[in-house]
């Protein structure tokens, strides 16, 4: 047997569970990426199978990298609400946190509270020191949700498919801790 | 999920088939993003090359079988890849191969690819395979064919533009002839000395 190594944390938040990819995930993730109005955000629309290769090279990430994206359930009921994670494949600038949620589940804070959890998640155990978020022009809610995180416009970039992408610099640990400790 | 992707490790005469590591991503990246690749969806960009190396690993996890990632027994060079592939939209399960090009013409695809063959057949229950081969990639072809696969019309393909090679029942390579010709002509690449008596020059 070779074997590569593939831990992948649970994190728990009051109404949310991030746990690795599962099969079982795959066709609301299809759903979601055959979706453009909802995945142009997000590398989308993509294909049944170009959804696959994506499902399974995530899996692959967190082989690779040690992190990747997170399935994101309720707690309550078990429903697969979207996938929240650090992203850092080839061509990246740097690694980033990135979110998605599925239909029906927005509006609920559900973002923001899988979001925070990924980046302490980060910045604790997995041991980062700074973080990004790239998010393509127009995606509002994404920008919402970056500054809502205390993320702040830094540059633009291009990125692999030779668009123009915008990154977002998240607080540092230190910062956030002082921000917690003045709260 | 905790713990780790176990792969089986196969050895044949001259190689020695592994998962693929994170060690062995520049050779993959090399030939996937060359010519090379015209006829794997290629050839890509670097950022599509990394997802794609991997999608073989979650692969593995998602099917419990997969690539393996071919490497010299005594050398540990990589040569390239052979295995089991299944993405979405697959119709069937396929065997594939694909050889680095600078490490063409030795066997290497014929004693690997015949080797993980045996290994889905025996160990992983595999009762039928075949390969999906563009129509104008004549070496894949001929490979197919030299491990006794045989053009099946009938069998659907993935989009249209491939051809199906239906690879012969695990049956058919039990003591057969055909496995004969299959081990010979391996012998003959690990035996540079090996010299058949009346091989046809034609």
């Amino acid at each position: 047997m070779s074997a590569l190594s593939l831990d992948i944390p649970i994190v728990e938040t009051e109404r949310l569970i991030l746990r690795g990819p599962e099969a079982r995930d795959f066709d609301t993730l299809a759903a979601f990426f055959a979706d453009e109005g909802r995945s142009w955000g997000f590398g989308g629309p993509k294909t049944r199978n170009e959804a696959w290769r994506w499902f399974a090279g995530n899996i692959g990430h967190w082989a690779l990298h040690g992190y990747g994206f997170w399935t994101v359930e309720t707690r309550e009921g078990g429903q697969i609400i979207g996938v929240v994670g650090l992203w850092n494949p080839e061509g990246w600038p740097e690694p980033e946190l990135g979110w998605v949620m599925f239909a029906g589940s927005e509006g609920k804070g559900y973002a923001y509270e899988a979001a925070q959890a990924a980046r302490s998640h980060a910045y604790g155990p997995m041991g980062f020191t700074t973080m990004t978020s790239n998010i393509i022009p127009g995606n509002a809610r994404s920008v919402a949700l970056a500054e809502r995180l205390g993320a702040r416009y830094e540059r633009e970039f291009t990125n692999v498919t030779d668009e123009t992408e915008m990154a977002y610099r998240h607080p540092s640990p230190e910062a956030l801790a002082k921000a917690e400790g003045a709260a | 999920m905790t713990g780790v992707l176990s792969i089986p490790v196969i050895e044949t005469k001259r190689l020695i088939l592994r998962g693929p590591e994170a060690g062995d991503y520049p050779d993959f990246k090399s030939t996937f993003t060359s010519y090379r690749a015209r006829f794997m969806g290629g050839p890509l960009n670097p950022y599509e090359s990394w997802m794609l190396y991997a999608a073989e690993i979650g692969h593995w996890q998602i099917r419990g079988y997969g690539m393996w990632m071919i490497h010299d027994k005594a050398s540990d060079e990589t040569y390239g890849m052979a295995g089991g592939w299944k993405p979405a939209m697959w119709p069937e399960p396929e065997i594939a191969w694909v050889i680095w090009p600078d490490k063409a013409g030795k066997g290497f695809a014929l004693e690997a690819t015949h080797a993980v063959r045996r290994f889905l057949y025996q160990q992983k229950g595999w009762t039928t395979a075949v390969s999906y081969i563009d129509p104008m990639n004549l070496d894949s072809i001929r490979l197919a064919e030299r491990l006794g696969a045989v053009k099946d019309n009938d069998a659907q393909s993935v989009d249209g533009s491939d051809a199906v090679y239906r690879h012969p029942a695990p049956a058919k390579l039990d003591g057969s002839q055909l496995a004969h010709g299959i081990e010979m002509e391996i012998g003959h690449y690990t035996d540079p000395k090996f010299k058949p008596e009346g091989w046809a020059i034609d």
